[in-house]
């Protein structure tokens, strides 16, 4: 993760000395301040336990702190659900913006939910295909990004990627085949973390 | 009333062809090709006969005499071959698709008469046997103007034929895979003043299956059967009665598994239509025509458990449709011919997914100049105003102009509008899914639909309040086209057609409220704006005597509005199949509306053997890739997994007539390279072979 944070860092002043180089009123730039971490988290294994997870430190969240505020988001099935409200015990809340990961540059400053009974916060992040081909799939929708603020006040952004083990292409036949078909419940996701507290994910 | 309609109708049918004796010769041989196209007259386009090469709408006549070379016995099989023309596989049956529009918008008329009966807006075209007919007429863009609602694509107008003089009789078969059988008998008389014409039609397949693993048809069995009359009287040299009865009826098994468990069952369909006109010539300049006609269109259908007989689902469908009109066309001077009418409309349906009988009364008016101020130049401006009880009034305007820059070239450009009426199911349906749990209502029945459902405790949040809703328009459109048709001699026939249909208000469903149960209910609403626009282009030529080639190409471009406006603003996404990461969807992504093919093309090629009168006739139809699901999330199709193949489908068919073509034996293959998609396209069922017979007597006295 330190890498990824000097390797941002460096890439931000690569981009600050860029731009101010081409830029003909010289004018002092503040410096990068940003903590935002980027991070793939790949088959996650939901297939026998709910999975607690922290965004800030980039783990998996078991034992007794699944009772604190030491975890942001929790996986459950086709259910994802969010630290406050109904589901836990911090004040985690979230949104879903309609962007690609990469364009969604800042969190929105307002309109965050918490879960309710019935009504979680997040939702509509897959479709099921029932009947229609693959059958019975859960594909994730694509252009749902999960804005989520943290019971500490941290913003985090989250792209659901996959449902099944191993991120398989869907639209194979090997996929649509139910024999063929890898496991469920190995969540796949890619999350950007911004630990310095602003709404920024640049 | 059936009952004697019946055994008059076959005493009709038997006692006829004893008076003949004497032979004459197959419809077919009358198709000597050079004579072909001289004196071709439509009615369609202007509901008032009219040169084929003058009228200046986009207009396709098929004739019988083509039909018959081809082998084909029903209207799906026949317009599934014609440009421009797309036969949609949809489990509510075979439509069309023209210039891109949905089955819904074209109307099908049988001797200008309104066919009823559509399931969701489909009306199966098998029901309609095309041997009897004199040829079939297609307008294309919207004909509102002239027909009113649901003529938004277009019309196809079946002609029935018209006996020869004297004594007539014949007799068609055609069987072959899947036990298809097809058999028509008919009987005419005709002297100067009155002709009586019979004709009996019997349709039945043993089905099929795409999926024999399943043990279900994905076709089941049917037998159905047309019977129709026509008998006409000149009373003097000015006035004539005529008298058209029509009945149809289809009874078809039925087979599913509904939770592991099998149920069966069949459905009847009946269709009847009776229309007596008379038309009387007051002056040389003044022809008036006044028409009666009444359509019921009726389903039933008891599907049960097979393990313990209960009953799975029973509903019935009663539809009426009665119209009187009448027409005047009055020439005011050689070059200027105008039409006017009016009629009074009533409808009602009854059905099990309908709260009661529920009616529509209608009233409308229509006007038509067709004038050459120049003998090159026709212009022909018309318009429609339809009043309705429930929906709101419309006015369908139609401006049409044909200039013939030489007696080989005429140029052709219209603008007009056309509309479709919301429907029953739209208006007043009142259905709940007895599965899945979700409720749909028609907008009238859509506040105490939901005050019930409250009242029961079903509903757990409303969306939309329906005292808040919008009352439902009618769908419109507005359509220009813009061709030539080029005929530089006996040989050559070219025709080509430009159009755009701007379409608003389009009905879609959209939820209105949650259920307790997690479903939704859901209501009508005037959505979308989509476009529709392409070319198509048709040439036949002969190119030595006995070999005639043809062929038609189309490119259309079928678009939503609404979804393009999302795509620039960036808000369509789509996830790449390999990584699944979310990427934006740009305009060349986007595939378009469903099932709408961006190209399809046919290639026709006829060979008449003079000497042995032997027929050969091969038919390659093209039909390229099409969307057919949305498989990303994002509602639209863009992914290649979300097309279906492009695929040929190859019909041929050869004949050899006997005894002086009195006799005709006939083999046709319909899908000869045996192309299937048994995921996809549930109405191929893979080759098909047929052997006919058909035999034909007149005499004249």
């Amino acid at each position: 993760m330190n890498k990824l944070t000097t390797l941002s860092l460096a890439f931000g002043s690569a981009f600050i000395l860029l731009a101010s180089s081409c830029s003909k009123n010289n004018d002092v730039v503040a410096p990068e301040t940003s903590k935002l971490t980027t991070k793939t988290v790949a088959d996650l294994d939901g297939s026998t336990t709910t999975i607690y997870y922290s965004l800030s430190t980039g783990t998996q969240i078991t034992g007794a702190d699944t009772a604190s505020t030491k975890w942001d988001i929790k996986f459950k099935g086709t259910s994802l659900f969010i630290n406050g409200g109904t589901s836990g015990t911090g004040t985690t809340q979230a949104q879903i913006v309609s962007s690609t990961f990469e364009t969604l540059t800042a969190a929105p400053t307002a309109d965050y939910k918490t879960d309710a009974n019935g009504t979680p916060a997040i939702s509509g992040w897959y479709t099921y295909t029932n009947t229609t081909e693959p059958q019975h799939a859960i594909l994730t929708v694509p252009g749902k990004i999960i804005v989520i603020k943290t019971s500490d006040g941290k913003y985090a952004k989250v792209e659901m990627i996959s449902y099944y083990k191993g991120n398989p292409n869907t639209t194979t036949a090997e996929f649509a085949n139910l024999a063929t078909r890898p496991a469920s419940r190995y969540y796949t996701f890619r999350f950007a973390y911004q630990g310095d507290g602003t709404t920024n994910f640049k | 009333m059936q009952f004697i309609f019946l055994r008059s109708f076959i005493l009709l049918l038997f006692i006829t062809p004893l008076i003949a004796h004497t032979q004459t010769r197959d419809t077919l041989k009358k198709d000597t090709v050079n004579t072909k196209q001289l004196k071709e007259v439509v009615v369609t386009g202007t509901r008032t006969p009219k040169s084929l090469q003058q009228v200046p709408i986009p207009i396709t006549r098929i004739t019988s005499e083509e039909i018959k070379k081809k082998g084909l016995v029903r209207l799906n099989e026949v317009l599934s071959e014609q440009t421009g023309m797309t036969i949609l596989d949809d489990p509510h049956g075979q439509g069309i698709q023209i210039q891109g529009f949905d089955p819904a918008y074209t109307m099908i008329l049988i001797d200008g008469l309104p066919l009823i009966g559509r399931s969701t807006g489909i009306l199966e075209l098998s029901r309609i046997t095309t041997n009897n007919i004199d040829r079939i007429e297609i307008v294309k863009g919207p004909t509102s103007s002239l027909y009113g609602s649901e003529a938004m694509a277009g019309v196809v107008n079946i002609i029935t034929s018209d006996p020869a003089k004297g004594a007539s009789a014949g007799l068609t078969t055609r069987y072959g895979t899947n036990k298809t059988a097809d058999l028509s008998l008919n009987s005419a008389y005709r002297n100067d003043k009155f002709y009586i014409s019979g004709f009996a039609n019997r349709y039945s397949s043993g089905g099929y299956t795409l999926q024999p693993s399943s043990g279900l048809p994905t076709v089941s069995p049917f037998e159905g059967y047309t019977l129709n009359a026509k008998s006409s009287y000149k009373i003097d040299a000015q006035t004539t009665i005529k008298l058209s009865v029509r009945y149809y009826t289809n009874d078809q098994d039925s087979k599913y598994l509904v939770d592991n468990r099998y149920a069966a069952g069949t459905g009847t369909e009946k269709d009847f239509n009776i229309a007596p006109v008379i038309t009387h010539h007051f002056s040389d300049k003044l022809f008036s025509t006044l028409q009666l006609y009444r359509s019921t269109y009726k389903t039933n259908s008891d599907v049960r458990y097979t393990d313990d007989q209960s009953i799975y689902d029973q509903t019935y469908f009663n539809q009426t449709f009665n119209r009187a009109e009448l027409q005047n066309d009055y020439s005011l001077r050689d070059n200027l011919k105008l039409t006017a009418g009016a009629g009074g409309q009533y409808e009602s349906v009854e059905a099990t997914r309908y709260e009661k009988l529920q009616s529509f009364t209608s009233g409308y008016g229509y006007f038509q100049a067709d004038w050459l101020p120049v003998k090159k130049l026709d212009i022909i401006a018309g318009g429609r105003y339809d009043v309705h009880s429930v929906y709101k009034s419309q006015f369908s305007p139609k401006l049409a102009v044909s200039y013939a820059l030489s007696s080989k070239f005429t140029l052709l450009g219209s603008a007009g509008k056309g509309y479709k009426a919301p429907d029953f199911r739209q208006l007043y349906l009142n259905f709940t899914n007895a599965e899945v749990g979700y409720s749909v209502f028609g907008y009238e029945e859509a506040a105490a639909g939901i005050a019930r459902l409250q009242q029961q405790g079903q509903i757990e949040s409303i969306l939309i309040d329906p005292s808040t809703l919008q009352r439902l328009n009618a769908e419109s459109s507005t359509a220009f086209n813009f061709g030539y048709r080029y005929k530089p001699n006996s040989k050559l026939y070219w025709t080509a057609n430009l159009f755009r249909n701007n379409i608003t208000n389009l009905i879609e469903t959209a939820a209105i409220a949650i259920k307790t149960n997690g479903q939704s209910v859901f209501s009508y609403f005037n959505l979308n704006k989509v476009y529709t626009q392409g070319i198509e282009t048709d040439l036949s030529y002969q190119l030595f005597k006995p070999l005639q080639i043809g062929g038609g190409f189309q490119y259309l471009e079928a678009y939503d509005q609404d979804v393009l406006n999302q795509i620039e603003a960036g808000k369509v996404f789509t996830k790449d199949p390999v990584t699944n990461l979310t990427k934006e969807i740009r305009r060349s992504d986007y595939g378009g509306l469903l099932g709408r093919s961006k190209y399809t093309y046919n290639i026709r090629i006829n060979y008449l053997d003079e000497k042995t009168g032997i027929n050969a006739s091969v038919r390659a139809i093209y039909r390229g890739r099409y969307g057919y699901k949305d498989a990303d999330g994002n509602g639209i199709v863009n992914r290649s997994d979300e097309y279906t193949k492009g695929y040929v489908l190859v019909n041929a068919s050869l004949s050899k007539p006997f005894l002086k073509d009195a006799f005709r034996v006939q083999l046709t293959s319909q899908n000869l390279l045996n192309y299937k998609d048994s995921q996809v396209i549930l109405n191929l069922p893979g080759r098909l072979i047929y052997a006919g017979v058909t035999y034909n007597f007149n005499k004249t006295n």
